[in-house]
């Protein structure tokens, strides 16, 4: 124990000091504070203020218009009324949109006969106000149907108590309420295992096969077991990776937490997470990290070059993807016999495990037995891959096949 | 009680035979060689002492008893293929492997740095590994070895790549800890510079023991029947009926007499024969075989007898 401690000591302190270590560390918090504060500055501005004409024949249509806009709750729109328009009135307008004290005008043709629509033609000042047009066909949708009902001689009182938004509450009973948000958290983890896994799990086997070449292992050898380098390299290397993790959803959390606070309390977001499923999430997120970076282990005691590991990449992402598929199955029935398999099989075991325990109540025999399964299989995995590295070194040149890789796991 | 005793030992790689029925003992307090050409199977049957690997069949037994890892403590190893971490100081690098080997932190950064003052390596001790010379290098693992004061030291190759000068300072210190009462096992293909340090030698060749013993009685088994000349003039002495074999260099040569049984044979109608050709002599020296010569008649008297597959 004391020797893992100290592989994994020196391989920690030996990352963390390296300068690429600093650098993106810092350097990617950075990065996503300046994104949003970059994102901030351009996205306010343009929407704050904007000044628009409607040009029409038809007084009425025209207030009604400008009413309706101007109660848009996302932008703030000025709406000028021009009725009616004269002869120079659209050359005012194209003036007044090329020198920017407009951002565009509506133009309403009255209709030859009643039965007919009005035609209308919007003038923006650039292209890109799209969500500007949207707004005025959405005003002028509800206005004509406004209009049109008012027609057919409903009392205006009734018209808008017609044109009410419809509420849809979503309160459902018990456990179920917080499922959506149980997969929300999925998601994450699912993410960051898959993240996390894909820049840390291969430094582990990239360690063991620096190791290799530098040969270092043949006085660590001299020592301690082969078992003990592995068990330590991953979990130096391991927790570097989570070091950097952590440090990262820290800066992220710092920088968006203003954010979310006021979206959860403005019931946008609503995340209800108890305390024991953040525990659950991180006890899954660390062994599922473990028995990930124990394959990148036994991945790197067989390779010998870096560009023979990348080729053995897929070993790594194809179990984390097939949780993703099994993901939809365990949702629909998270208590039927398949989900409960799926669950208890190590390698899937951190996400749909999770899954099952945020969205019903799991017995508590199958978390344990989950847990333990994961913790023999890091063990296994690891065994099988010190196996291999020893071998492998002592016969080191050639890649090995998998024959012969078997054959290996019976020497001692 | 041998310090390290080995009975019978196989050891086989898929088709490759590493190590053959191969048995020696090493006493306390001596200086053993381990000695052979590349590739006759020094590295494997140490790498089997210290449990790197595991012998196919026979035993192995180090401080009198069964192999245990808890025992490495007492063992010191230089392997043949040097390895240090590139990016690690040279200083944090001894404290480490130090610790690995039992030592608490303070005790490993204290030896480490009476033995590199020891060896003369201090400026460089907060380089990293990188950027130290491939002398500085083996220095470092030579006294990574010796940091836990080992009882036994194993040091393979100990001396390949280093400056006569540097070399001399490891020998020294190595002839210094046999003084001390450590046991120390050289392995090397370089016989002549093992010869005058070993007490003990065990001498390899493909795989098998060819000999085996203290080297005054490997010595003593072999007469003196070589003969080293320096000369001037004449040459045709080297047809003298006496000489069996010999090989001659500009000015110098190498000449091995005929003997018979152990029988040291008589130089002296040789000498005559180079005076009465008006040969001027500057140096006459009749010597015992060294290791190496030692080692090739061996090898090819075992393989002219057909024992032992001999390529040498």
């Amino acid at each position: 124990m004391h020797n893992i401690w100290l592989i994994a000591k020196r391989e920690y302190l030996e990352r963390v000091r390296t300068k690429s270590f600093i650098l993106t560390t810092i350097l990617i918090p950075l990065l996503m504070g300046g994104g949003i504060v970059v994102a901030v500055l351009t996205q306010g501005k343009p929407d704050t203020n904007s000044r628009i004409a409607v040009v029409s024949a038809d007084q009425q249509l025209a207030l009604d218009l400008q009413t309706e806009i101007e109660s848009n709750k996302d932008h703030h729109y000025t709406v000028d009324v021009i009725s009616p328009p004269v002869a120079g009135t659209r050359t005012t307008l194209d003036g007044e949109l090329a020198n920017k004290q407009l951002d565009g005008y509506l133009w309403i043709t009255p209709a030859a006969t009643s039965a007919a629509r009005p035609t209308f033609s919007y003038t923006p000042r650039s292209d890109r106000a799209y969500a500007t047009k949207e707004d005025i066909k959405a005003a002028l949708r509800s206005v004509l149907i406004r209009e049109r009902l008012s027609h057919q001689g409903m009392v205006a009182s009734d018209v808008t108590s017609l044109m009410q938004p419809v509420q849809l509450d979503t309160t459902q009973a018990g456990k179920n309420d917080s499922s959506t948000a149980a997969y929300v958290t999925v998601i994450i983890l699912f993410f960051l295992m898959y993240f996390v896994i894909m820049l840390y799990g291969m430094n582990v086997a990239r360690s063991i096969i620096e190791e290799k070449t530098s040969r270092v292992f043949e006085v660590l050898l001299a020592t301690i077991t082969s078992e003990e380098i592995m068990a330590g390299k991953m979990l130096g290397v391991g927790a570097v990776g989570l070091t950097q993790v952590f440090i990262w959803l820290g800066a992220a959390l710092m920088l968006t937490g203003v954010a979310a606070v006021q979206a959860m309390a403005g019931g946008q977001l609503h995340l209800s997470l108890n305390a024991a499923e953040i525990i659950f999430f991180f006890v899954f997120f660390i062994l599922g990290f473990l028995l990930y970076a124990s394959i990148a282990a036994a991945l790197g005691a067989m390779t010998n070059s870096e560009q023979e590991l990348q080729q053995l990449n897929m070993v790594l992402v194809l179990p984390l993807a097939a949780c993703f598929f099994a993901m939809g199955v365990v949702v629909s029935n998270p208590n039927s016999a398949v989900s409960v398999i799926l669950s208890l099989i190590p390698f899937m075991t951190p996400l749909i495990m999770y899954l099952r325990i945020s969205i019903v109540a799991v017995p508590v025999w199958q978390i344990g037995l989950s847990i333990a399964l994961m913790l023999a299989s890091i063990y296994a995995v690891l065994w099988v891959a010190s196996r291999i590295y020893r071998v492998g070194i002592l016969m080191y040149g050639k890649k090995p096949s998998l024959p012969e890789i078997l054959r290996w796991l019976k020497y001692s | 009680m041998p310090i390290v005793e080995l009975e019978h030992v196989r050891k086989a790689y898929d088709t490759k035979i590493a190590v053959e029925d191969l048995s020696f003992n090493i006493e306390p307090g001596s200086m053993f060689g381990l000695l052979g050409p590349n590739g006759s199977g020094k590295t494997s049957t140490i790498r089997m002492m210290i449990g790197i690997t595991v012998p196919d069949s026979g035993g192995i037994n180090l401080f009198g008893e069964p192999f245990t890892r808890k025992n490495l403590h007492r063992v010191g190893y230089l392997p043949e293929e040097r390895g240090l971490y590139k990016k690690m100081k040279a200083i944090d690098q001894l404290i480490f492997l130090g610790q690995l080997h039992g030592l608490d932190a303070a005790t490993a950064s204290r030896r480490a740095h009476a033995w590199c003052e020891r060896v003369d390596i201090m400026p460089a001790i907060h380089k990293k590994t990188e950027e130290l010379s491939k002398g500085m290098q083996q220095k470092i693992q030579f006294i990574a070895a010796l940091l836990h004061e080992p009882e036994l030291i194993i040091m393979d190759e100990p001396f390949s790549g280093l400056d006569p000068v540097n070399a001399t300072v490891l020998q020294d210190i190595l002839v210094e800890l046999r003084q001390a009462g450590r046991t120390v096992l050289f392995s090397t293909h370089r016989m002549d510079q093992v010869e005058k340090l070993c007490d003990n030698i065990c001498l390899i060749h493909n795989s098998h023991l060819v000999l085996s013993g203290s080297m005054r009685e490997v010595k003593s088994h072999y007469p003196r029947n070589r003969v080293d000349m320096v000369f001037e003039g004449d040459t045709g002495f080297l047809q003298h009926p006496s000489i069996e074999d010999a090989k001659l260099y500009s000015g110098r040569a190498e000449i091995k007499l005929r003997s018979e049984d152990g029988i040291a044979p008589d130089a002296q109608p040789l000498l005559a024969e180079a005076i009465r050709r008006g040969t001027r002599i500057t140096r006459f020296e009749v010597k015992e075989p060294t290791l190496e010569e030692i080692f090739i008649e061996k090898v090819t008297q075992s393989a002219n007898n057909g024992g032992g597959k001999v390529y040498a």
